[in-house]
């Protein structure tokens, strides 16, 4: 059983409270009809999937229900971080560059 | 409810979702105790806090300041506010007042960008107390209700059993529980079997 803690409670609360919605920092295109169908399926069903270093979203389903961004080790599954939504991660894997500030509400690129 | 003609009040007419357990009163010397407080008027408020209009607004409609803290409540007489999230409060409030709280509400706060819904009738207000309470908690939620961590006042939405709950502790060391109307039966019976070996008074 993992101890979260939610940005928003600002409490380390029980993993039972949690759900894991995903990763996170990925951006609707703004204008989706002007796209090919190519990039609208890559933001559709394509995720990274890192071993390593992860950044996903949380949902405080049994508490607050607010949806706020982890930082996880999918290898060791050591949670580094929380940080709320719109926010950007102070832990980043070493090989790629942590998400631009205007990623910082969803961008997976 | 106006249009009554008989001596009914409006609460004669109302069934609170637990009302089949009623009858499950026994020792005087139980080590758990359940009084419901039934009927209240419950109200979810949404707002900013940033807002200085909004808080001012909800201030005096209440007689008291919105908690901005996390997990916090506030008091006033017959109106409990709990703190549900950063824009989000439950208003707790004498029953059958709910309808006249959202009108004056909606009316300090004319054109803010806010919601306001009267969800009286989706839950209810149910308060443990006993000296098994402790070791009720300790087997019911994952949730660590100790004093060191849980002084009076402090409000905690958490899973009851695996059902969700809004726990608050009051003075005297008992604890209140907003449970969903639709999980009361399931509440009621955990509660029943939790406490078995401390007796279970349904006051």
């Amino acid at each position: 059983m993992h101890h979260i803690y939610c940005p928003y409670c600002e409490e380390i609360r029980e993993e039972e409270e949690y759900s894991y919605t995903g990763e996170a920092h990925i951006e609707r295109p703004k204008d989706p009809a002007s796209i090919s169908d190519e990039v609208w399926g890559d933001y559709m069903f394509f995720r990274s999937n890192p071993r390593g270093i992860h950044h996903e979203m949380w949902y405080h389903a049994a508490g607050c229900r607010r949806y706020f961004n982890a930082t996880r080790d999918t290898h060791s599954y050591q949670i580094h971080e929380t940080y709320k939504m719109g926010e950007l991660p102070t832990v980043t894997a070493p090989t790629k560059a942590a998400p631009t500030k205007a990623a910082a509400q969803g961008d997976a690129s | 409810m106006t249009s009554l003609s008989a001596n009914l009040s409006a609460e004669d007419m109302m069934e609170s979702s637990l009302h089949h357990h009623a009858v499950h009163t026994n020792a005087t010397d139980a080590g758990v105790v359940m009084k419901e407080d039934k009927f209240r008027g419950h109200v979810n408020l949404r707002g900013n806090p940033q807002d200085t209009a909004f808080m001012v607004a909800v201030e005096s409609v209440l007689g008291v300041a919105l908690p901005t803290r996390a997990n916090t409540s506030v008091r006033n007489g017959d109106t409990v506010v709990y703190w549900l999230c950063p824009n989000e409060w439950l208003l707790i409030v004498a029953s059958g007042t709910q309808g006249q709280l959202e009108a004056d509400l909606r009316s300090a706060m004319d054109g803010q960008h806010i919601a306001i819904t009267d969800i009286s009738s989706a839950q209810t207000l149910v308060n443990l107390s006993g000296s098994g309470l402790a070791e009720l908690l300790q087997k019911s939620t994952v949730y660590d209700c100790h004093e060191s961590n849980f002084p009076a006042g402090k409000v905690v939405q958490t899973t009851f059993a695996k059902t969700g709950t809004t726990m608050c502790k009051l003075e005297d060391g008992s604890m209140d529980f907003v449970i969903r109307r639709s999980f009361s039966d399931y509440f009621f019976l955990w509660l029943q079997d939790a406490s078995e070996e401390y007796g279970l008074r349904v006051a």
